[in-house]
């Protein structure tokens, strides 16, 4: 193994675990954001460091220091100590492994040699994935019963039951949708996604499988246990289900697994069926062809972005009451240099490539730089759809969520699979 | 005679409703029209910044209790215990002292309100023969630190204005 290989084993892997637990912070504050400006609130917006809100993300920060210090309690009552620890950390270890078969970037060509971009770079994706996102149930299961309390084992037997009565549909859409690939390797996925359909309709998963997309998300949504399908912690009835005598960080590891859950379960639905870390109509080829012309694109359409994005922040980031020499306009005003000197930055750094570097390897590692970004920003908007659903829709019966998983998504998951292969057998 | 018998009509019935997903859609719809008249404006936001932007209180609104005066200064209340016997939550506490100067026979050397105690009823304002007893001193945050502090005194009960003019609190029905 040369220092190359090795230091992309590490980046690869760090990426795997790092992007994840990040993004954890981003999805509590736009799940906050987000469910205030739903419901016409303003959300956390307080919380600062030296007078830098930086939009509410400090607020996390607060939230975790506050969680770390708590108290850690293991009621007395409780007899299986050693399952009750095990089962925050089953949730979230397994919802974090998740993501090591999912890829990131096309297969990515350095002189002679090829790096898969997944953390894991394996040939079992998609059964990977379904192995142990089943196995995160273990966790909930575990954590109600453990806790030796009526709402937990009644939260942990909503989750058990609702996971697998949801694999199964979800497990049927996949069987469709692989017999559209013909694989089960989610980088050759992300590659299949890459062509073209009729030449102009970007071969994405969802256009390919119209109706498998809906069950497969449906279902996505029950695995992961949120709204409309999060009965296992129904606040209303059960108070907080399974994790209801957790505190502390054993608390914040569900809470935490729930997001990396979240996450996770947002790139699969992008890998699978909206286009993975494909541009629509460029492919790796394309752009590595033409990669001039993108970043000189990119050159220009960086300014235009900061420039609108300064605005909305100007307008936004102020009081909305009189306020003597206001220190948010003070605040939005350091904001809008950092801005700057970020695209500043940009555009040097795209300079510098544009005159010295172009050509071989650098187009190589500056069309991965794409795609991740492309990646990490649909999978953002996927996990955006995650909150919109949350603070759109009630919570189901439990009933009513069994009634839908094997009356209703069950047979369209079969008719589903019958209409895919008379198709496939029919025309290719 | 006959009875209006209003028929409601049943919502929720046709394919597409049972269909649900199509609601669903719609449902999203609303709310992301408000997401994003948000995002793009945050002043339209329906919430009043509340440390800094305190809201307008009415002149019958109960808030923190204050003992009134005459004109000349001297205290109205007069020690006759309506207030406390009518005191739901026992949180008044009295004790009379001689007068002298002449508008009475008693007036109150102790008068204790205890805030913790207090549910903010009115019934005192209401008992009181002599309008002695007023809740229009528009403080509607009623905090501290330790109990001791919750409990008024005389002096501070005498201390505190209205923060009403007396015809605006006439109005009010006081």
């Amino acid at each position: 193994m040369s220092a190359l290989d090795i230091l992309l084993v590490i980046l690869r892997i760090a990426f795997g675990a790092f992007v994840p637990l990040s993004f954890v912070a981003i999805l509590v504050w736009m799940e906050r954001r987000g469910a205030a400006f739903f419901q016409d609130r303003a959300g956390p917006n307080r919380c600062n460091v030296l007078g830098f809100r930086a939009g509410g993300l400090i607020q996390n920060a607060a939230d975790g220091i506050k969680l770390a210090f708590k108290e850690d309690v293991i009621p007395g009552h409780i007899k299986h100590k050693f399952y009750f620890v095990l089962a925050p950390m089953l949730v979230f270890i397994t919802a974090l492994l998740c993501f090591a078969v999912i890829p990131f970037a096309d297969v990515l060509i350095l002189g002679d040699k090829h790096y898969i971009m997944q953390a894991v770079p394996m040939d079992i994706g998609i059964l990977w994935f379904l192995a142990v996102v089943g196995f995160g149930v273990y966790g909930i299961i575990l954590a109600g019963w453990s806790s030796h309390n009526k709402y937990g084992v009644l939260g942990g037997l909503r989750a058990a039951a609702q996971v697998i009565s949801y694999e199964i549909p979800m497990g049927l859409a996949l069987v469709s949708l692989l017999a559209v690939y013909g694989t089960v390797n989610l980088s050759e996925m992300a590659q299949f996604q890459g062509r073209l359909l009729f030449g102009f309709i970007p071969m994405w998963g969802f256009v390919l499988q119209p109706l498998g997309v809906i069950i497969f998300i449906v279902a996505a949504f029950a695995e992961t246990n949120r709204t409309p399908f999060d009965l296992a912690e129904g606040e209303s009835e059960i108070v907080a289900g399974y994790h209801v005598e957790y505190s502390s960080m054993k608390f914040a590891l569900f809470f935490m697994g729930e997001y990396v859950a979240m996450f996770v379960s947002s790139a699969l639905i992008v890998t699978l069926y909206f286009g993975s870390y494909q541009i629509p109509w460029f492919n790796t080829e394309t752009l590595v062809t033409y990669a001039r012309p993108v970043v000189i694109a990119i050159m220009l359409g960086l300014p235009v972005i900061g420039y609108f994005f300064g605005e909305w922040m100007k307008r936004n980031n102020r009081s909305h009451y009189y306020r003597e020499n206001d220190p948010r306009q003070k605040e939005t005003t350091v904001y809008i240099a950092l801005l700057w000197s970020l695209v500043a930055i940009l555009e040097i750094v795209l300079l510098i490539y544009l005159v010295f570097a172009h050509g071989g390897v650098a187009d190589r590692i500056l069309v991965a730089l794409l795609q991740i970004g492309t990646f990490l920003f649909k999978t953002f908007l996927m996990c955006f759809v995650y909150v919109w659903v949350r603070w759109t829709l009630p919570r189901f019966r439990y009933d009513q969520l069994q009634k839908i998983g094997w009356e209703k998504l069950l047979p369209l998951a079969l008719l589903n699979i019958f209409i895919t292969s008379a198709i496939i057998v029919s025309f290719g | 005679m006959s009875i209006k018998v209003r028929t409601v009509e049943r919502k929720g019935r046709t394919f597409l409703e049972q269909l649900y997903l199509v609601e669903v859609i719609k449902g999203m719809t609303v709310t992301l029209g408000h997401f994003f008249r948000n995002l793009l404006d945050n002043s339209r936001l329906y919430v009043r910044h509340y440390p800094e932007v305190e809201p307008e209180i009415t002149a019958r609104w109960r808030g923190r209790h204050r003992l009134t005066r005459h004109e000349d200064g001297s205290v109205k209340c007069v020690a006759c215990f309506m207030c406390q016997t009518n005191c739901p939550s026992n949180c008044i506490m009295i004790e009379a002292g001689e007068r002298h100067d002449g508008r009475s026979e008693k007036m109150p050397t102790r008068f204790d309100i205890d805030l913790l105690e207090c549910i903010y009823c009115g019934y005192c304002v209401e008992a009181c023969p002599m309008d002695a007893i007023r809740m229009d001193t528009g403080i509607y945050s009623v905090t501290s630190y330790s109990r001791d502090s919750m409990v008024l005194g005389l002096e501070e009960l005498l201390e505190t204005p209205g923060a009403f003019d007396e015809e605006e609190y006439k109005k009010g029905g006081g």
